[in-house]
């Protein structure tokens, strides 16, 4: 009957961590897609790819960016 | 014709002999007060008074209610008032708080403000009861002289009355006030009236009508910190990420007597005995435990004059401003502060989010004239509620933060008068969706696929100006 306490999705000393492990694989996911815009040629290149690699990239540098900002203090 | 006006005049006696009998009954009952005891204690600059009422039913009807009469200079500085019934006996007495409202009474004299105490159960004819009373008054202690130099002590004046003010007929009672020291200037002498070092005693007194007053100056030094704060701005933010955020801006006055003359910095350092006795340097601040990042600055800048002892059961914050603090003189600041949101913010059984937190300031022992406090929701929410204890006005802001589209609803609740006494707990209901929890982190993988996006475009966009052969 007691009313339960509200606690973060995450705990809160994963914040640090999670922020490094998200950014670094965002940056490797946006280095392979530089990497893919720059040795394909015009002919070749496929849309699905790329965009699909974006979103994915965009995801992990976006909770990335999140964990970075609860990690620092500035909690949004 | 004689037959009906006959049974109009009987009927019309019957009438007259029922309004005269509801006269009798429905006139004031009989309350009367067999012992009154009051003990004033005005050792810090908000005085206290306990009052305890031995009231017996002397009429013939049942009462629910006891009325307790304040002077009208009384009630203006009444802060907060609050009364509670003893049960049990001996080692298991426990108090049981009674509620307190506002009442009006037809024949209480000119400016007398009433409150009634609602008894638990109605008290029958003939039976007594003992309620104890305690309210606390601000800004009643009143410097005497009203300006002194660096070297001297500071004297006030207290008013009150020696007899208690009361709308019944009181058998007997007995005042006993509590000065911090036994330096008592000089107190007006109503029969009988004595003083055994630092506490005076007027009666005990016997068999006073209703409204009996008779006013007396108590003029005694008062050295301890007359520390007030003229407003105080409490922002509360909640963020469901883990973290609640405190920001408190304050801004603090010593309200005895005014400082005239210089400030001789050379005998405030060297005669600490003689010079400054009236100022204050330091304050107490009563945190939660499992404070972090707490912070003491001003516009200036970090102000590192502070102390911060954490221990298991709460957390003592002992700041010390940039100069001591004499008559008059004031210092503004803001004292900020993280703690955990798993020890204020719960989920009740109907879904609805609280946020569990103590109204007031933390000083200790500090009256606060204007308190407002914010309790900043996070975005999303709707139908925010509060639940205080005591009367305090409330209305919605909207306040905009990091990462916000729509803004974060805000509850604003102000009081004035606040004293240590309100610092109980109040509620903050709220209705809040997990689902917009998303709404930051999606806003943030948006702008950088917004930036992909870019990027593919560029490429596949031909910008050359002629057609490559």
């Amino acid at each position: 009957m007691a009313p339960t306490p509200v606690t973060s999705p995450v705990p809160i000393q994963w914040y640090p961590m999670l922020s490094a492990l998200f950014l670094l694989v965002g940056l490797l996911v946006t280095a392979s897609f530089f990497i893919y815009e720059a040795t394909s040629s015009t002919r070749s290149r496929s849309l699905l790819k790329e965009v699909v690699s974006a979103a994915m990239a965009s995801t992990f540098l976006g909770f990335g960016s999140l964990f970075l900002l609860l990690a620092t203090g500035v909690y949004v | 014709m004689g037959r009906t006006s006959a049974a109009m005049a009987v009927f019309l006696f019957l009438l007259l002999s029922l309004f005269s009998i509801l006269q009798l009954v429905s006139s004031s009952p009989e309350i009367r007060v067999l012992s009154a005891e009051r003990r004033i204690d005005v050792t810090a600059p908000i005085a206290r008074v306990f009052l305890t009422l031995k009231v017996e039913n002397a009429g013939t009807s049942e009462v629910s209610e006891v009325l307790v009469a304040f002077a009208p200079t009384e009630a203006e500085h009444l802060a907060i008032l609050k009364a509670s019934v003893a049960e049990g006996k001996r080692k298991k007495k426990t108090y049981v708080p009674l509620s307190v409202n506002p009442s009006e009474s037809p024949d209480a004299p000119n400016g007398a403000q009433l409150y009634s105490v609602s008894l638990r159960s109605p008290l029958k004819s003939g039976e007594a009861t003992t309620v104890e009373v305690l309210y606390v008054l601000t800004h009643l202690l009143e410097p005497f002289p009203a300006e002194i130099s660096q070297s001297e002590p500071q004297l006030v004046y207290y008013r009150d009355s020696a007899t208690l003010l009361s709308p019944y007929y009181i058998v007997e009672q007995i005042t006993s006030i509590k000065t911090p020291s036994n330096k008592v200037e000089s107190f007006t002498r109503v029969d009988p009236a004595s003083r055994v070092g630092s506490e005076l005693r007027y009666g005990p007194y016997h068999d006073h009508g209703p409204y009996s007053y008779s006013p007396v100056i108590v003029h005694f030094e008062n050295n301890n910190p007359f520390a007030v704060v003229e407003e105080l701005v409490r922002e509360i933010e909640i963020s469901h990420w883990g973290s609640l955020q405190i920001r408190d801006h304050y801004k603090l006055k010593h309200a005895g007597a005014r400082h005239k003359g210089v400030f001789s910095r050379l005998e405030y350092q060297f005669k600490q005995s003689v010079s400054g006795v009236a100022s204050f340097r330091h304050l107490l601040m009563k945190l939660p435990p499992r404070v972090h990042s707490v912070y003491y600055r001003d516009e200036i800048g970090n102000i590192s004059s502070s102390h911060l002892h954490i221990d298991s059961q709460k957390s003592e914050l002992e700041i010390e401003p940039r100069y001591p603090l004499f008559g008059g003189w004031k210092a503004t600041f803001t004292i900020g502060y993280g703690l955990p949101l798993q020890d204020f913010l719960f989920e009740s059984h109907d879904g609805r989010r609280y946020l569990n937190f103590s109204f007031g300031c933390p000083l200790i022992e500090t009256m606060v004239d204007d308190l407002t406090v914010k309790v900043i929701l996070p975005e999303g929410s709707r139908n925010p509620t509060a639940a205080v204890p005591f009367p305090v006005d409330q209305h919605l802001e909207m306040t905009y933060s990091y990462l916000d589209v729509v803004g974060r609803t805000t509850v604003v609740l102000q009081k004035k008068n606040v004293v240590p006494e309100h610092n109980t707990p109040f509620q903050v209901y709220y209705d809040f969706n997990p689902v917009f929890m998303f709404a930051e982190p999606l806003m943030l993988i948006s702008a950088v696929f917004l930036f992909f996006v870019a990027c593919i475009a560029y490429v596949h966009v031909d910008l050359s100006i002629g057609k490559s052969s």
